[in-house]
């Protein structure tokens, strides 16, 4: 068998225990297999409401996972996705007030004030790592239980709505929402945003120095001092930009679908955020897609729960066996390229 | 501050500290291999679980310590598989074991149990007689569960073991110089892996302590960052057993106080409170980090002269 077939098998291997072992769950759970993986297909592909839903999940984990590869081929692993959102959107929403005075200008400002947010969080984290060596992946999640304590609080003290009836926060404006693009559906523009920030990153990363210096950095750091790369200001910037995607996707979040903030609106795409930056290979440009994939999981997985009383948390268990699967096959390859090398 | 007082707070922070010093031991062990497993959250959800089903089932929480420890075992040998065999990245191979671990502690949880169960069987203080009464020291001392004198005698064999005999040595070469540790005959391989076994029973039994000995009862997501403090705590022990522990109890007694102090100052929003340890183990890490402890082959997995 040559080494074609080879990676042919690790594929198909790859792609059936993804389906398999979910699969024997929804057997334990009493449920068809096939009849399910039906349902959650027709109704995440098949059907609009479902497709914008999809692609209304995909915009916030893309935007999260873009800041992942950014930070991941400088070999940084940000875990702290939702603490970074919540970050964004919190700043966004603390200046929404004073940004009606701005005309067409307030909502561009309230992006950048959730770029900002997230961007000096991950700042900070970066700053922690190159200053003291600590440990980037038990901070920032660390800051995730940090930032989400910080938000149960501000939405019932400065930032609650003036009714002080429900824990959430004033409404946004109307200016500063997010007009809805997909006729008869929620899809809002924030899908031009992340559309945006995916190409724009590819060209960062693929044409300009900072790109370059990303990349030597996460080869080795010792190749980066020896390349007169600044490693502090290298680490701190990718975890400014890494950081501040994360805040961007709060920014949006609330203006294109919450409209305040509230609790649980940030809905964990941490994690998820770095199976989709890694399964992209860390090509921002590729991010999208593999949003829209672990779109499909998350919706579908809601609407089978709704459908046929799925339990829900089968999302996780697809999604955890998903990376795995690509795990072993990245590994298969490897072991390919060490053989023809 | 009376001692009573204080005695209460220490006698508290011992009982919230032993789910994170158990997993954070399997831990130590596991790096001191030069395996990394940032999965242990997910196996302690699944370890919570197993063990409040194992115990609501049989009636013993003997049984639900023992299935936890088997599920922790199998996600151990899952991350051993991918991390050492296939040599995956051994954070990514974690990270989706977090994700794994939470789905299947949910969703099992829903097609067994349903509903936080009361009335657990668990595992209660011992009752020592008259050491247990005894002013101060009783409560803190002689007062608390089994398991957490377990815990203690398991973090003083493990050092035993690590610091001063042939099998301590050989997990130690492992994670520090595995080329030599290969050329002294010892099979790096196996050893790391026997490590992560280990590593996964413990974060399992970290689990089980949480739900059949201090909150006696499951929720889904109950360990709410345990997991990731366990792993700073490894750190901040210097991956030393006995300092892992201390590390644990150190956080352990934080918990107890946040408690403590969201009942005194009602005026300040609880919330901060409840950051604290969670601020805690972001200092620990920035003050502990550039440790000469740090096994110099930690995460970097290892391919034998022979076999290539």
């Amino acid at each position: 068998m040559d080494d074609g077939h080879r990676m042919i098998r690790a594929f198909v291997v790859a792609v059936l225990a993804a389906v398999a072992v979910p699969s024997g769950f929804l057997l334990l759970a009493g449920k068809a297999p096939l009849a399910t993986w039906g349902a959650l297909l027709s109704y995440t592909l098949g059907t609009w409401v479902g497709f914008s839903d999809v692609l209304i999940h995909a915009i916030p984990l893309t935007l999260i996972g873009i800041g992942v590869a950014v930070a991941f081929r400088a070999g940084i692993f940000n875990l702290g996705g939702d603490g970074q959102l919540i970050c964004g959107a919190v700043l966004a929403v603390a200046l929404a007030p004073i940004l009606g005075g701005f005309e067409w200008l307030g909502l561009p400002i309230f992006l950048v004030a959730g770029f900002v947010g997230g961007g000096v969080i991950g700042g900070l984290v970066g700053w922690l790592r190159a200053r003291f060596g600590a440990n980037e992946i038990i901070v920032t999640i660390m800051m995730n239980y940090v930032a989400l304590q910080l938000l149960t609080w501000l939405i019932r003290g400065p930032l609650q709505d003036p009714l002080r009836i429900f824990p959430r926060s004033y409404a946004l404006a109307i200016e500063l929402q997010l007009p809805i693009v997909g006729g008869g559906t929620r899809l809002h523009a924030g899908i031009i945003a992340a559309a945006l920030a995916a190409g724009l990153m590819q060209i960062v990363i693929s044409r300009t120095t900072f790109g370059f210096r990303l990349a030597v950095l996460g080869e080795s750091s010792g190749a980066a001092v020896y390349a007169g790369i600044n490693v502090a200001r290298v680490t701190v910037g990718a975890m400014v930009l890494s950081g501040g995607f994360a805040g961007l996707a709060g920014a949006v979040e609330i203006a294109g679908v919450h409209q305040r903030l509230q609790d649980n609106f940030a809905g964990g795409f941490g994690l998820e955020a770095i199976a989709v930056a890694l399964m992209a290979r860390l090509h921002p440009i590729a991010v999208p897609l593999t949003s829209v994939l672990f779109g499909v999981f998350y919706v579908g997985s809601g609407a089978l729960q709704r459908q046929m009383s799925v339990p829900f948390p089968l999302v996780w268990i697809i999604e955890g066996v998903v990376i795995l699967a690509y795990l072993g096959f990245v590994a298969a390859a490897a072991r390919k390229a060490a053989r023809t090398a | 501050m009376d001692a009573v007082l204080i005695a209460g707070l220490l006698a508290a922070g011992i009982r919230l500290a032993m789910s994170i010093g158990i997993a954070a031991l399997g831990e130590a062990v596991s790096q001191r291999s030069g395996v990394i497993n940032v999965g242990v959250e997910g196996i302690m959800l699944v370890g919570a679980f197993l063990a409040a089903f194992g115990a609501l089932i049989t009636g013993s929480p003997w049984v639900g310590l023992a299935l936890a420890c088997l599920g922790g075992l199998l996600l151990g040998a899952l991350h051993g598989w991918f991390a050492i065999v296939q040599r995956a990245d051994q954070i990514v191979c974690g990270i989706a074991i977090v994700i794994l671990g939470l789905g299947l502690s949910s969703f099992l949880f829903r097609i067994s149990m349903g509903t936080a169960p009361s009335a657990l069987p668990a595992f209660r203080a011992l009752d020592l007689g008259p050491l247990s009464t005894l002013p101060l020291i009783g409560p803190v001392l002689f007062g608390q569960n089994i398991l957490a004198y377990i815990a203690v005698l398991l973090a003083i064999t493990l050092w035993f073991v690590l610091a001063r005999t042939p099998v301590g040595l050989a997990i130690r070469a492992c994670g520090e110089n595995p080329q030599a540790a290969e050329a002294d005959g010892i099979d790096v391989n196996t050893v790391r892996f026997g490590c992560v076994l280990f590593g996964g029973a413990m974060a399992g039994a970290g689990g089980a302590y949480l739900a059949i000995a201090q909150i006696n009862s499951f929720v889904e997501n109950m360990v709410v960052g345990r997991g990731f403090i366990a792993i700073a705590c490894v750190v901040f022990g210097r991956w030393h057993p006995l300092g892992t522990l201390a590390a644990a109890l150190g956080f352990g007694i934080t918990e107890a106080a946040q408690i403590r102090l969201q009942t005194w100052y009602p005026d300040v929003p609880y919330q901060f409170f409840v950051m604290l340890p969670y601020l805690l183990a972001i200092g620990a890490l920035v003050f502990m980090a550039r440790s000469a402890a740090l096994p110099q082959a930690l995460g970097r997995p290892f391919v034998s002269d022979r076999n290539l």
